[in-house]
């Protein structure tokens, strides 16, 4: 049996709404686990339900054998690292630390020892004795980490804990959350909406929608194999192709089979620009005019309009170039391989490529 | 599960508290009112009071002094609060303690330092006489218009002078980007922003001037209001008429009810918050409009502490008996020290008494409206709203009413004067309570128990710590509520239980200023005392005086 098991969690909120719905997972001794989803997918309830601080209204959770549901959560054992940091500000960063020892009743020389390796270990140790209140974001949710890791809990839970935190300092954080986990070689639960971070920093993703789970797998199986329109569309960007006699030619040529998709996608990567019409054995060109250039930087985005709709180009290295002006006639190279296509439930079809 | 069981019985607990001690006697008076001394139920009380033109003069003049304090605390408070927030006013800190020595300043006293400066044989009056100005003395509506204006604008102050300075300076850039004038910027962008502000600081000047009962007293001469004659019916020596008193208290806090609704109408829409953005600067003013400015806000500000300044003053005039002697004197504290002490030790003990009640039982009851909210927290969070609005005349009858006769006879003990001012200010302290409570993260108490406390040890351990000195000061200022309380408890004292500022009033009867002056300053004293550590502890933050 699975380290955490999950198995038909569900959780009703009035007569209508079901945060919930049969949600079923399992999570391995020192995988990091993340939960991704839009707001209101279910993933916080799931991860405070593991918790404790509400409990699921069908369904079951172990943990390393015991079943969760039936202990309270202050005797959960497991660490908790919060959105708003909820780093208490009337106590030391120390004693903040320490707070969770005491309960414990560790002896004050460990504690201290303890103490000062957690401190140590997310770089807070020369404001130890000082209050949080007047700290920063990233410091005081560095506060939580330590405080939640130092009780060497049997999970260790994080919920969106750098949402509120800037660009550069979020993926920075991010980098040492994963490398924390390692060190310790603790189960983490990791919920976010950023399905960037999800791909950074995770093992495996559950990505959710609606109270249900839509795929559980790899940062690999999850971006480059969606089983879902939804996973599709969620991570990463998507072009969706317009139906109409121009698709239909262009499955014809890349012999792909029609039957059953209702949505054929393409992601922005997939695609190349070729100034004249050069398209190799598997592969179609679709001639268009650029209706837009966005650049990036490290990489460009050309939206090019054609029979299939608008369509984005991810260019990478674009460099100091111009890029390309708008109305510029381009084609446009799809590989056999590269479209995704989805059935009417918003299943993906196996195209046996 | 305990701690479920533990806050049922807190909120049994409220419901029984609210129903002794707010809707018995306020129940009582309404049964009061319909009933002759014969115990026969009748109307006629109301018929009187919608037939005599005694009534109806005093029904008139109450809302005639309750809208003309309003106009004057809007004004001075509009005035003082726009110019402090907008322009740099060399000073400003000390103004805005003027304005809280006006808020704190014992109730009476002001309107007889006032009657010192201007009255009859006032000294300010002498003075402009003698140059050749003759003003008439200032008794009667004149006079309680004046004084009310000068006492209550720091409510209207302090309120809107927070609102401005929270206005997003981006809103009126805006405006200004948009063609506006200064003028229509003002009236379209501004003052809407304040609006539930200033209404709200309105409310209060318009409660407090419908509800005092001092100044109408000593200044009127004749110009009578619903309070006063609630208290001369209630208090006549031959005649006293309880129904034909719980009557008027009945239409007394009917109109303060309707006042208080109208505003929560009138202001219902217009909730604005205000990011910290953009904060409004302060302009330097120039020229003879920053002398003017100056000269508004000291103005008010001094007039407005006026009595109290005066009344320290008078404390330490030599005096002999009631009359007062040229030179410096300590007589008139040495008569406190020798005949009053235990006038002064009622009013700390009782006023002690009703802080740790208030303290106690708010904190529980806010806890319970903050964190339970469902339909019984949010009606007893609206059952609250009525003694905030009571008028203390009425709640003194009231209490008269309930507890005179029946099972609990409370009448002449300490108990129902404690009891009085703890039901008036609960209501402060479940607000601040919740409210304080309301601002702690509720993850905050969630990361105390992932980390292994119980959910009542992480309440005692974490929420607790972070809500205490906010109880504390709110404690701090109820005590200034308290031990300044005189009008319920001038309906419910006896001689045993009397308190300073019913002395300072019955000293002032007897014309002995100098006793008077000597006992208001040192409430003056313990009030400032209390409002220091309050201010200490939460930071200087003079709204929570309101």
């Amino acid at each position: 049996m699975a380290y955490l098991a999950i198995a038909g969690a569900t959780k009703q909120f009035g007569p209508d709404f079901r945060a919930l719905d049969d949600v079923s997972i399992s999570v391995e001794r020192g995988e990091f686990f993340t939960l991704l989803g839009p707001s209101g997918c279910g993933k916080t309830t799931l991860l405070r339900s593991i918790a404790g601080f509400s409990d699921l209204t069908s369904g079951s959770i172990t943990l390393d054998g015991s079943d969760l549901r039936r202990i309270p959560p202050h005797k959960r054992d497991i660490g908790m690292v919060f959105q708003d940091y909820a780093v208490f500000p009337h106590l030391t960063v120390f004693d903040n630390v320490a707070f969770g020892l005491k309960p414990r009743k560790v002896p004050s020389a460990e504690m201290k020892q303890r103490v000062d390796e957690a401190l140590a270990a997310v770089r807070l140790s020369p404001l130890a004795d000082r209050m949080p209140a007047a700290m920063s974001g990233g410091q005081q949710q560095r506060i939580g980490i330590a405080r939640a890791m130092v009780i060497n809990p049997r999970l260790l839970l994080m919920d969106e804990p750098l949402s509120n935190l800037d660009a550069k300092l979020r993926i920075e954080l991010r980098e040492e959350i994963r490398d924390i986990q390692r060190q310790i070689d603790i189960a983490a639960i990791y919920v976010t909406h950023d399905q960037e971070e999800a791909l950074a920093i995770s093992d495996r993703i559950c990505v959710m929608n609606a109270g249900r789970v839509e795929q559980i797998g790899t940062p690999q199986e999850i971006y480059g194999d969606p089983q879902t329109l939804f996973v599709a569309r969620f991570v990463g960007t998507l072009n969706t192709l317009s139906p109409g006699p121009a698709l239909d030619a262009l499955l014809k040529k890349l012999k792909l089979p029609q039957s059953g998709v209702q949505t054929w996608t393409v992601r922005p990567e997939q695609l190349e620009l070729f100034e004249t019409g050069a398209a190799s054995a598997d592969a179609a060109a679709l001639s268009g005019q650029v209706s837009k250039y966005t650049y990036l930087g490290r990489e460009a985005h050309v939206q090019v309009a054609t029979d299939l709709g608008h369509l984005i180009v991810q260019l990478a290295n674009p460099g100091t170039s111009a890029g390309y002006r708008r109305g510029e006639n381009v084609s446009l190279v799809i590989r056999r391989d590269a479209p995704m296509g989805f059935d009417a439930a918003g299943r993906r079809v196996p195209m046996g490529v | 599960m305990p701690r479920l069981n533990f806050w049922t019985l807190v909120s049994i607990s409220t419901w029984l508290l609210l129903l002794v001690l707010l809707f018995l006697p306020v129940g009582s008076i309404l049964i009061s009112s319909v009933y002759d001394d014969a115990g026969n139920f009748t109307l006629a009380n109301y018929a009187r009071f919608l037939s005599e033109p005694r009534f109806h003069r005093a029904f008139l003049n109450t809302l005639v002094v309750g809208f003309g304090g309003l106009a004057g605390a809007l004004l001075l408070g509009s005035i003082m609060a726009f110019c402090i927030s907008r322009f740099v006013i060399v000073g400003s800190r000390f103004v805005s303690l003027l304005a809280i020595l006006a808020l704190v300043s014992p109730p009476f006293i002001g309107a007889y330092s006032w009657i010192v400066l201007f009255g009859g044989g006032g000294l300010v009056r002498g003075w402009l006489r003698a140059v050749g100005i003759n003003i008439p003395p200032i008794y009667g509506l004149a006079g309680i218009l004046m004084v009310f204006s000068f006492k209550f604008y720091p409510y209207v102050y302090l309120m809107v002078s927070g609102a401005l300075s929270n206005v997003n300076r981006s809103l009126e850039e805006a405006a200004e980007g948009l063609g506006l004038t200064p003028w229509q910027r003002a009236f379209k962008i501004s003052f809407p922003m304040v609006f539930p502000a200033l209404s709200a600081g309105g409310l209060l000047a318009l409660i407090h001037a419908i509800a005092d009962f001092g100044t109408p007293r000593l200044l009127g001469r004749g110009y009578n209001v619903l309070a006063t004659e609630a208290f001369n019916l209630y208090s006549a020596e031959i005649g006293s008429n309880m129904s034909m008193a719980t009557t008027i208290s009945v239409f007394l806090i009917a109109v303060s009810m309707f006042f208080v609704m109208l505003q929560r109408y009138m202001s219902r829409r217009n909730v604005y918050h205000g990011n910290m953005i953009n904060k409004p600067i302060k302009i330097r003013l120039k020229g003879w409009k920053n002398v003017l400015a100056h000269f508004a806000v000291y103005a008010i500000g001094f007039l407005g502490a006026l009595p109290v300044i005066v009344s320290v003053i008078y404390s330490f005039r030599k005096t002999s008996g009631p009359v007062f002697k040229p030179g410096i004197g300590l007589q008139s504290y040495e008569r406190i020290l020798f005949n009053l002490g235990d006038v002064v030790r009622n009013s700390v003990s009782f006023s002690i008494s009703a802080v740790a009640l208030i303290v106690l039982v708010g904190t529980l009851v806010g806890v319970l409206v903050a964190r339970r909210t469902n339909l019984n927290t949010s009606l007893l969070d609206g059952a609250f709203m009525i003694p905030y609005v009571m008028p203390g005349i009425v709640i003194g009858i009231a209490f008269i009413a309930a507890f005179n006769t029946g099972p609990v006879v409370l009448t002449g003990t300490a108990a129902i004067i404690v009891l009085s001012i703890f039901i008036r200010r609960l209501p402060y302290s479940v607000r601040t309570t919740a409210s304080a409570l309301r601002q702690i993260s509720p993850s905050m108490e969630e990361a105390a128990i992932s980390l292994g406390y119980s959910p009542f040890r992480a309440f005692l351990r974490v929420t607790v710590p972070l809500i205490v000195p906010g109880i504390v000061a709110g404690g701090m200022l109820s005590f200034v509520t308290a031990i300044n309380e005189l009008s319920s408890s001038l309906v419910l004292y006896v001689g045993s239980t009397m308190t300073m500022p019913v002395r300072i009033y019955l000293l002032i009867l007897d014309g002995d200023f100098g006793t008077a002056a000597a006992m208001s300053s040192l409430l003056l004293l313990l009030s400032g005392l209390a409002v220091y550590v309050a201010f200490r502890l939460m930071g200087r933050n003079e709204q929570a005086l309101l």
